[in-house]
């Protein structure tokens, strides 16, 4: 087992800053498109394209209630999303649809992403453990959230190549990611070293919810795992509640409240409004 | 080049057909098989669709260029049957090299040409071996009931032995077998035509063809196969320590099991054993993939301290009320449900299995038995090695408890969908089986998956087994039924016959309780039975298309901080107390108790009605007529793209169809076929017989599936038998060729009326056959193809002969591509009339066109009209 502390990959002096290094104060335009595109290009250096579609998917997100909570919708801009998409699919980072990204593993959707991020009502300082790193998207748009982020992916190459994309945006300057500590692992068995922990998120499939994850949640800690097969996907919220006797017992709902996982229509943005189609 | 001279119509030649038309089927089987293994479905229709094309489209240029291939028949049938070994081989491998995932149509462009890619390159052996055929059909046309005997037989005789044939290659390399009936098939070409260079170039073919797909392929690096990233067994390989200890091919598909510690298994496990469990046990699962599908968990034979957890799985439940019981295990599986109840205390246990491969492996495998503890040899264990519903259906045994436990279902993320399959073992006849089968006071236990939402699998099995307990006549049959599940996990039916006692409720109430599961039905507890109205309105707003309202509930609102009365959370935002598939659940058990079942069925958003030996399926939930409302939202619908694939299947067949079925017309209506009246008539008898002779062949494969408990062996009696029988039937038609006028309407209506009996008596005959040792089904089932199958075969050699007396040479061809087209037709409908109107609807339909045939068969005896004289 390879256990990787963020940003250990690369020396120090070998990372370019960012004009902007991350703090958890750090706030983007948030109210007009041109401003957060320009705010972003001169203090994160990042592509105008990308930008726009970043800001544009997010109109939707908050247009379909994906996400509500502003830190969440701060975390999401600041979260280059692109640079977690393998090359070729990179041109449709922020289409709504799941992508592959090889080995068998899916990127979610940005809706869903959104939607689960928010679910977890995540406070800074919180410890938070993923199952299932995959593309390491999920982790790098919670680690805006909190500076606690462990991630255990079980399939040991795609681990190594997370921890590379986290290493290289790292020496770039995004100093955030070194709040992701990463290890390749069976997460069934959690994360033992650094348990307890305040929300879990499994993002892999088991046909039961793995009694370790469970005992290494805290008493109120909420659990999120995706059912079901990519883009119909079920999300089960585990909330393990402690009764006045002190008994704990485990609710189980979604995070839809079990309502389907709404569809997400083809629409455009016209300026800031929405209007027209398009798989955008 | 061999130009003009006539085909000498021996032995060799009909040997060559034969073989040749049976190379065609086997590459069909073994390219079926290699998407069941590599991809998520085998593809039947899609591969089917394929093969006809290939008919469709060699048909129609010949039909066309009809004087060419005349003069040229030689070089063309020489050249198509040399080219069908490299060019199959050819194709298949570099389609392996250009994989496709259903799943990422929507989202990636490249997708879309991956699968033309695909279509093209499979078309190109087929076209070439349909050119072939057609070749050869054309130059012996009158004598083409002969010729096209040797072609059925050879197919249904080649199937029988590609089926065999899997027991001996791997699917990787089963592209053999047409390999070998294809150099067959050569030889005797060479032999028909006595031509030296003909052999020579068979041979430099053969070579290049073997080689190509053994070394070359190897030495280059190309893969033979390519196994999706996605399927269960993929990810098993990755694991770090994964070491697979069992591989068996089979024609019950392709088993591997694997071992590593990163496998865990404990389906529908309450989450109450975290708080409860110091721990789970450790390495100790196998994981049992069929055709890289699963895994099913394998479970190693754990000490008495280490299986604690076996009380928090579903399956434990009867044994809440029933020990030292007898018990009957419906489906082994991976031997879970056997090893849970031996761990209750079971006084027996007996375990029955439909894929005798996987009974085979715990039987045989040394590794397996040290692993498993030797499961299957223990003396409490008794194995019987068939289906267990047939079993159940003629045993005079009885047990205390009766166990279907997730018997189809891995559980765990299916990227991809769902095929349309029978599900006999959840049929309401099955049901009854199993209640038969208990003991006063025993328990039938069904525990099903329950992570869809809006739930549709657990309502249909709730709805059917409701159904079953109507028709065993049970008084009161509230009693009779405890129901429990957990939210996006599993739910469990418990029915006893007889009813339970208030004791006994009490006892399972606590029970659930303690596993912190939901209770969904208990005798004497009664819940809203509106409440399905509030959760099916908000459904059908959600699934059919209205737009994100502006306050959605599930978003907690700042403005409304307000508790109300809504328990599902709907007006205020909050997360629901009883989430809206439980309320659900819960109020259709109350309708389905008091006869109010069709309000909610009917008002659903997708279709509920009961399993049944007519229509056996957990699939096809959206109703045909919703279809439209939904094709902008696919990706929301994967488990239900089986189902879809037939629909797009069928749409692609009816415009490519129409499209080779229109070509001839357009170039030669008024021209090369001017002079053949009766056109329309003709185009109709050949679509009717190719439409109706599928359609019969593909539902009496699902059909037969109910006496023969398998799939594979259903396929394999049925191609066999209704292919040989109607080649019989197709030499016998010659006997009266000219008495055709007189013969042929009796022929068609006992047609007609053979399919109408059995579309409505075949069920029953075949429980009754089920019934009988195995060694007797096999027999029964030919015989019951025999009369049907016969009959079938003969009105199409009938017509093409005909049609080549009558002089109308185009028409011939053009008579041979519309069957083509239409069997692609027949194919794609069968599952959509099956899963609409009942697999019996199919054959009914089949009956009707072959009396339309009859009319049609009039026109096509029209002659020629002689040529304007100036």
């Amino acid at each position: 087992m390879t256990v990787v502390a963020a940003g250990s990959a690369l020396p120090l002096a070998s990372r370019a800053a960012l004009s902007t290094p991350f703090a958890f104060e750090l706030e983007p335009p948030s109210g007009d498109r041109a401003e957060f595109v320009e705010w972003m290009v001169n203090n994160r250096g990042e592509d105008r394209s990308f930008l726009g579609q970043r800001w544009d998917r997010l109109q939707i997100m908050v247009d379909h209630k994906d996400v509500w909570d502003d830190a969440v919708k701060r975390a999401f801009l600041l979260t280059p999303r692109e640079e977690f998409v393998p090359h070729r699919n990179r041109s449709h980072a922020y289409d709504h649809n799941f992508l592959d990204i090889g080995f068998g593993v899916t990127i979610s959707g940005p809706h869903l992403v959104g939607r689960m991020t928010n679910s977890l009502e995540l406070k800074r300082g919180d410890k938070v453990l993923e199952i299932g790193t995959g593309s390491g998207y999920q982790s790098s748009f919670l680690a805006h959230l909190t500076d606690r982020c462990y991630s255990v992916e079980i399939i040991k190459p795609l681990a190594a190549r997370t921890r590379g994309v986290y290493d290289a945006l790292i020496a770039r300057g995004y100093g955030e990611f070194a709040n992701v500590t990463t290890k390749s692992g069976d997460g069934y068995y959690g994360w033992e070293e650094f348990a307890p922990f305040d929300k879990i998120i499994v993002t892999c499939g088991i046909d039961h919810v793995p009694p370790p994850l469970l005992q290494q949640l805290q008493p109120q800690g909420v659990m999120l795992v995706p059912i079901g097969p990519p883009g119909a996907q079920r999300v089960l919220k585990i909330v393990k509640g402690v009764e006045a006797d002190g008994s704990t017992h485990i609710a189980r709902t979604d995070i839809y409240n079990g309502r389907i996982v709404p569809f997400v229509p083809f629409k455009k943005l016209d300026g800031d409004k929405i209007s027209g189609t398009h798989n955008g | 080049m061999y130009k003009g001279g006539e085909l000498n119509c021996g032995a060799r030649l009909y040997i060559a057909v034969g073989l040749q038309a049976g190379a065609v089927i086997a590459l069909q089987i073994a390219v079926m098989r290699i998407f069941a293994v590599g991809n998520w479905a085998h593809f039947g229709s899609f591969i089917v669709s394929i093969a006809m094309l290939g008919v469709g489209i060699s048909s129609t240029v010949m039909c066309v260029r009809q004087p060419w291939f005349e003069r040229h028949w030689r070089g063309v049938a020489s050249g198509a049957l040399l080219a069908f070994g490299p060019v199959a081989v050819g194709a298949n491998l570099l389609a392996q090299q250009l994989p496709f995932n259903a799943i990422f149509l929507i989202a990636d462009d490249s997708q879309k040409w991956r699968l033309a890619g695909n279509f093209l390159l499979y078309l190109l052996p087929f076209f070439t071996g349909s050119l072939f055929l057609g070749t050869v059909f054309l130059k012996t046309r009158q004598r083409f009931a002969r010729i096209y005997f040797a072609d059925l037989v050879g197919c249904g005789l080649c199937g029988l032995a590609t089926l065999g044939g899997m027991w001996l290659f791997a699917t990787d390399q089963l592209i053999l077998i047409p390999l070998m009936l294809w150099l067959a098939a050569g030889l005797a070409w060479a032999a028909t035509l006595g031509s030296a260079r003909v052999l020579m170039a068979l041979i430099a073919a053969s070579v290049v063809a073997f080689s190509a797909q053994t070394w070359v392929a190897d030495s280059v690096g190309l893969t033979r196969l390519a196994v999706s990233e996605y399927k269960g067994v993929s990810y098993a390989r990755r694991f770090p320590d994964a070491k697979r200890v069992y591989a068996r091919a089979t024609p019950f598909g392709q088993l591997e099991i694997y071992a590593s510690s990163y496998l865990h298994f404990a389906p529908g496990l309450s989450d109450n054993a975290a708080l409860n469990l110091p721990e789970m046990p450790d390495n100790a699962y196998l994981g049992l993939y069929i055709d890289g599908d699963g895994p099913l968990g394998i479970i190693r034979d754990l000490p008495p301290a280490q299986t604690a957890y076996f009380d928090y799985l579903p399956t434990a439940l009867p044994f809440v009320l029933k020990q030292d019981a007898d018990v009957f295990v419906v489906q082994f599986g991976g031997g879970l449900s056997t090893a849970s109840a031996l761990n209750k205390g079971a006084r027996s246990v007996t375990v029955a299995d439909s894929n005798p491969a996987v009974l085979a492996a715990f039987r045989s495998d040394a590794f397996l038995r040290e692993f498993t503890g030797d499961l299957l040899a223990k003396p409490r264990v008794k194995v019987v090695g068939q289906d267990g519903r047939v079993f159940l259906s003629r045993t005079a045994n009885r047990y205390d408890v009766v166990d279907l436990s997730l018997a189809d279902s891995a559980g765990l993320s299916n990227p991809g969908g769902f095929a349309v399959a029978e599900k006999y073992n959840y049929t309401r006849e099955a049901m009854q089986v199993y209640m038969r089968a208990l003991k006063d006071g025993g328990i039938l236990a069904v525990t099903l998956w329950n992570k869809e939402e809006p739930p549709k699998s657990v309502l249909r099995l709730y709805a059917t087994m409701v159904a079953a307990a109507r028709a065993m006549g049970e008084a009161d049959i509230e009693r009779c039924f405890f129901v429990t599940s957990n939210y996006l996990s599993t739910a469990t039916v418990l029915y006893q016959r007889g009813g339970f006692t208030a004791e006994q409720v009490a006892t399972l109430k606590a029970r659930v309780h303690a596993l912190s599961f939901d209770e969904i039905q208990a005798p004497g507890t009664h819940s809203d039975a509106h409440a399905a109205d509030r959760v099916i309105a908000a459904y059908r707003a959600q699934i059919f298309g209205r737009l994100p309202a502006a306050g959605d509930a599930s978003v907690p609102s700042e403005d409304d901080t307000s508790g109300g009365d809504d328990d599902f959370g709907a007006e205020t935002g909050a997360a629901p107390t009883v989430m809206p598939s439980v309320a659900l659940a819960r109020a259709a058990w109350q309708a389905l108790l008091s006869d109010e079942w069709p309000k909610i069925a009917d008002s659903y958003v997708y279709d509920l009605h009961a399993l049944t030996n007519q229509r056996p399926y957990f699939a096809a939930y959206l109703r045909p007529a919703d279809l439209p409302r939904v094709l902008d939202r696919l990706d929301l619908l994967q488990d239900e793209w089986g189902y879809l694939l037939v629909w797009a299947t069928l749409l692609i067949a009816c415009c490519a169809g129409a499209v080779l079925i229109a070509l001839p017309a357009i170039f030669g209506w008024r021209g090369l076929l001017a002079r053949c009246p009766g056109k329309a008539g003709t185009l109709l008898y050949f679509a009717c017989l190719g439409a109706a002779y599928i359609m019969v062949e593909v539902v009496l494969i699902s059909h037969f599936i109910l006496a023969l408990s398998n799939a594979t062996v259903s396929a394999t009696v049925l191609i066999t038998g209704m292919l040989v029988f109607s080649g019989c039937g197709s030499l016998c038609a010659e006997r009266y060729l000219d008495s055709a006028r007189r013969v042929m309407p009796l022929v068609f209506i006992a047609i007609a009326a053979l399919l109408l009996g059995y579309g409505l008596c075949i069920d029953r005959a075949l429980d009754l056959v089920g019934a009988l040792p195995y060694g007797w089904r096999l027999p029964c089932c030919f015989l019951l193809i025999l009369p049907p199958a016969f009959l079938m075969g003969m009105p199409m050699p009938t017509g093409m002969t005909w049609l080549a007396r009558l002089g109308k040479e185009q028409m011939f061809l053009w008579a041979w591509g519309v069957n083509g087209c239409m069997s692609v037709i027949g194919a794609a409908l069968v599952p959509l009339l099956a899963t609409s109107f009942g697999l019996s609807s199919a054959l009914i339909l089949a009956g009707l066109l072959y009396l339309l045939a009859l009319p049609a068969f009039h026109a096509l005896l029209r002659p020629l009209t002689p040529p304007a004289t100036v």
